[in-house]
């Protein structure tokens, strides 16, 4: 019976119609089940505090992650292409290490080319520093980043960055400049499919944005949180009102007799009379409440430089030196390129985001920076009239609290709305947090003023710089973060300069929280350009900076720190003053010295202090490795890691007063670790070696021999940490978006006290070295590559290099045909639209 | 036999679409859809067929990627997706092709199947 006759019966009638909805529920069925699963594989989805990405966009190898995978000789890169703005033909010559020579007709398109190219290796890296410094990260991570977003905002990050640009806009010239920039950016984004963004989007799905001078303006703060944003006042000021005056001026003198400082006194100072050393304005009292925060390691982010004058070199040429170390990432901080118009010709590096040569050199000057670390944020506690904490009362007048809203995005989650008090001294951002010693406090911070409107175009300037008089003219606007500028010049000199926006404070004033409601207690001034320390050609034929003092105490001029450097400097000035006939590989020898001024200081003081009966068989073999240690953190050093543990655990154990009850956070500020070897030195019976929690009294040899006993019980409960240097302190360098599988860990001498700063992440960030002879000659690595793809042999290519102390020769070309064939990655024009 | 011949012939060639830029990263799904209504004979035959397409077309382009980059990226994504070694990240991503190119092969062909008996 075929289907025409069933059908005519009435159960075969309803068999068919039965298949014939069948069919249909199967293919509505099949097609749900591939939509579903389309849509299962279009979500990102949670797995705990983490998201995976969307499967099918990230795996498809289409516009996923495999489109990141490119060649293994490197980008490829169009020989042509067209952009729109610039004015003229634009020749870049990649070299082997991806570095860009770009050759321009003037400074716009080599700064829009800058902008161009700095986009296509590093754009989300960009976009991540754009939105740390905005608090905005949570816009993309979600939930976990709120508290670190809102304090940003909190800080008045997103507020200094409009104050920054309000201020460049008062300069067209610096304007047009960053703008050809940012005009670079955005014609690499403008030209992308999401195929060809950086991995790091497609992970956690989101699209770039367009760049903008407030970007790059918020990059600028986001380094001057890192380098100018600290400060001890609130530990200060609650050791002072614990301890009183005596104690306090005997636990944290603010000179270190044995510092050398950058600049010395040589009667420079002599007709400057400043009245504001006269008054000591009166710390707060009354705080209160106690806040802890973390022991930390001290002097992580710090710097060197120098200069050293032809009379100390073999080819009668001054070199100058600098290695920045800071957080130590991947991608790398820092970008290298070649600038080059017919009025210009440097090569250096560059932070993204931010045009122009930030530490180079050009074919007159090189120059160098580290941080200055002077003490730039104070905090001035309110007196409120109302209870509702919104006026308040300065020299007896009220005034009305300004509220700034800031609203946070939050991935999967309804945006935070978030009210920030502002005062006449700037905002208040703990005024929501009743328990906290802050919570009645407004921070005056250096970063939140209108810059003066030529800072922006200060390393521009720099760039272009041809004498020591052009280079203190193109620093002389230069405001925040306050940097040791150093300089040698191909005719022969050699200088340094610490510059910045610096309050001209009276005696102590920022030491402690101050009293908000007196007028006198704002800043008087800043000191006058004129007035900064500085130092040109001396006589001992060098000029060295490692983030210690300015200046001895007789600089007319009040100024504290966070925590200036007590060791690298003395280290360098004795490595200087030895140099003769000195060579690049010299100074090489310099960067890369694992030597602790500190330990060398430390360690005999240990080993006099240490009762000796109560070492075992164990303690005489640690005893021995001691003693035999040379006081250098070399990766294969063994006796570091015991030297470590020990004196960290005197540290710790001594100041038990400052501490919580679990000994892991201060409550109080910690005396610096120069004054406490100066104190075992020299007042081993001083009160405050005696612990608390014990009913005899100790001095500095119990403290020793109890740490010795517990260094060695450290190891034998940690036996994998009785090792080398290297292995005890491996070194990561961290994936900017914390993916470790995008990180690296390496093993490495070095230590945060020596001038090989090398401590488990942070570091010398760019090792530079330029010989300023009739040939302009640079040597330089950093620990990453030029790439930020972590998909391309060029993300980490100089890193080996970087851990074995190994240079490279900078290329620094007069025209593209220089660059030797054999050295030449590739060439790119860039033509006018 | 012949017949899925075709359709993975159809999803490795039809595949090749996908590079189009603004197509969406599932289109091998449509591609799919489209050899199940042309080729596709039975429900099971569709499916694998479409899968085999789909599987064989993502994990190629992927591999072709993967050689001229040297493995260096797959070697980073692989630890960030619990430790996949190279082929174990080729394999998913040829699994994800050969699922939709299979689902979409299926749909193709119960389309075809309603289509003309209705």
């Amino acid at each position: 019976m075929g289907i025409k006759q069933l059908s005519t019966t009435p159960v075969g009638f309803i068999f068919i119609a039965y298949l014939r909805a069948m069919r249909g529920v199967l293919f509505v069925l099949s097609l749900v089940l591939t939509t579903g699963i389309i849509g299962l594989l279009h979500l990102p989805l949670p797995l705990g505090q983490q998201r995976i990405p969307a499967l099918g966009c990230f795996f498809n190898p289409f516009s996923g992650f495999w489109r990141n995978a490119e060649p293994r000789e490197g980008p490829r890169l169009p020989s042509e292409l067209h952009l729109t703005g610039l004015r003229g033909k634009v020749q870049v010559v990649y070299d082997d290490l991806l570095v860009p020579h770009i050759f321009a007709e003037n400074l716009e398109d080599a700064l829009q080319a800058q902008g161009y190219i700095t986009a296509q290796h590093r754009l989300w890296q960009m976009d991540l520093a754009a939105r740390r410094a905005s608090g905005r990260l949570s816009e993309v991570l979600g939930e976990r980043t709120v508290e670190l977003d809102r304090m940003t905002r909190r800080r008045g990050l997103p507020y200094a960055a409009e104050n920054a640009v309000r201020g460049w806009q008062r300069s067209a010239e610096g304007m047009r400049l960053l703008e050809a920039y940012c005009a670079g950016i955005n014609a690499w984004i403008a030209g992308l499919k999401p195929a060809d963004y950086p991995i790091e989007f497609k992970l956690l799905g989101y699209a770039p944005e367009p760049w903008s001078p407030l970007k790059t303006a918020l990059i600028v703060e986001n380094m001057a949180e890192t380098l100018c944003g600290g400060e001890n006042d609130l530990l200060s000021t609650l050791a002072l009102e614990q301890f009183g005056r005596h104690t306090f001026d005997e636990l944290y003198p603010e000179w270190n007799p044995r510092q050398r400082p950058i600049v010395p006194d040589t009667g420079q100072w002599r007709n400057i009379r400043s009245t504001l050393q006269e008054h000591r304005p009166a710390p707060t009292e009354g705080l209160g409440r106690l806040s802890a925060r973390p022991i930390e390691d001290d002097y992580l982010l710090g710097s060197n430089n120098w200069a050293v004058a032809g009379t100390r070199t073999h080819s009668g040429a001054p070199i100058l030196c600098n290695d920045p170390h800071l957080t130590l990432s991947l991608p790398s901080i820092w970008f290298q390129l070649q600038l080059w118009t017919p009025a210009l010709n440097c090569y250096g590096v560059s932070l993204q985001g931010v045009p122009g040569i930030i530490i180079g050199f050009n074919e007159h000057v090189a120059w160098g920076v580290t941080n200055a670390g002077h003490d730039v944020a104070d905090w001035y506690r309110i007196r409120w009239v109302d209870a509702a904490r919104t006026r308040y009362l300065v020299d007896g007048k009220t005034h009305q609290v300004q509220w700034r809203v800031e609203k946070i995005s939050i991935q999967g989650r309804p945006p935070l709305l978030d009210s920030v008090r502002y005062t006449l001294w700037g905002p208040m951002p703990y005024d929501s947090q009743p328990d906290h010693p802050l919570y009645d406090c407004a921070l005056r911070w250096i970063t939140h003023d209108e810059p003066d409107p030529s800072e922006m175009r200060s390393f521009l300037f720099l760039n272009l710089a041809k004498t020591y008089d052009d280079y203190r003219a193109a620093i002389a606007s230069y405001d925040a973060p306050a940097q040791n500028f150093v300089l040698a010049t191909r005719s022969g000199e050699v200088g340094i300069t610490v510059q910045g926006k610096l309050p001209a404070r009276r005696k102590e004033q920022g030491r402690f929280v101050l009293d908000g409601s007196q007028q006198s207690f704002a800043w008087p001034g800043f000191i006058p350009n004129e007035h900064l320390p500085a130092l040109r050609s001396p006589q001992q034929g060098f000029v060295f900076s490692a983030n210690q003092h300015s200046t001895p105490p007789s600089y007319p001029y009040y100024y504290t720190s966070r925590d200036f450097d007590d060791y690298r400097g003395r280290h360098l000035y004795d490595r200087l003053a030895a140099l003769r006939q000195a060579t690049a590989d010299s100074m090489t020898s310099i960067q890369l010295d694992n030597y602790s001024q500190r330990a060398a200081d430390a360690l005999p003081v240990l080993l006099r202090l240490l009762n000796r009966t109560a070492a075992d068989d164990e303690g005489k073999k640690c005893l021995a490795e001691l003693e035999a240690w040379d006081y250098r953190y070399d990766a294969h050093a063994t006796a570091a890691p015991l030297y470590e543990v020990w004196f960290d655990t005197c540290y710790v154990r001594t100041w038990d007063e400052m501490l919580d009850s679990t000994g892991q956070k201060q409550l109080l500020l910690l005396p610096e670790r120069w004054r406490f070897i100066e104190l075992l030195e020299k007042a081993p019976t001083h009160p405050f070696f005696d612990r608390k929690d014990t009913p005899q009294r100790e001095t500095a040899a119990d403290i020793v021999t109890d740490a010795f006993l517990r260094m060695q019980q450290f190891f034998q409960k940690n036996p994998d940490k009785r090792t080398t240097w290297g292995k005890f302190r491996p070194v990561v360098v961290r994936h900017l978006g914390q993916i470790d599988a995008f990180s690296r860990e390496v093993i490495a001498g070095g230590h945060s006290t020596a001038l090989n700063a090398l401590s488990r992440n942070h570091g010398p960030s760019w090792r530079m070295i330029v010989e300023m002879g009739d040939e302009v000659r640079g040597r330089g690595v950093y620990p990453g590559g030029q790439s930020g793809n972590p998909g391309s042999r060029f993300y980490d290519n100089l890193l080996d290099a970087w851990v074995q102390g190994r240079y490279f020769d900078l290329l620094f070309l007069k025209k593209p045909e220089d660059l030797p064939t054999a050295r030449t990655f590739t060439h790119q024009i860039l033509l006018p639209q | 036999m012949k017949h899925t011949f075709w359709i993975i012939g159809w999803l490795l060639v039809g595949g090749i679409l996908c590079q189009v830029g603004w197509l969406p990263w599932w289109a091998i799904a449509g591609v799919g859809a489209m050899g199940g209504w042309l080729w596709a004979k039975g429900n099971s035959q569709s499916f694998w067929g479409g899968f085999l397409g789909g599987f064989l077309l993502w994990l190629l382009f992927a591999l072709l990627r993967d050689v001229a980059n040297g493995g260096i990226l797959s070697a980073r994504v692989g630890a960030l997706f619990l430790g996949l070694p190279r082929w174990g990240l080729l394999g998913v991503t040829g699994l994800l092709g050969g699922l939709l190119g299979g689902l979409g092969t299926l749909t193709g062909y119960r389309a075809r199947v309603w289509w003309h008996r209705r």
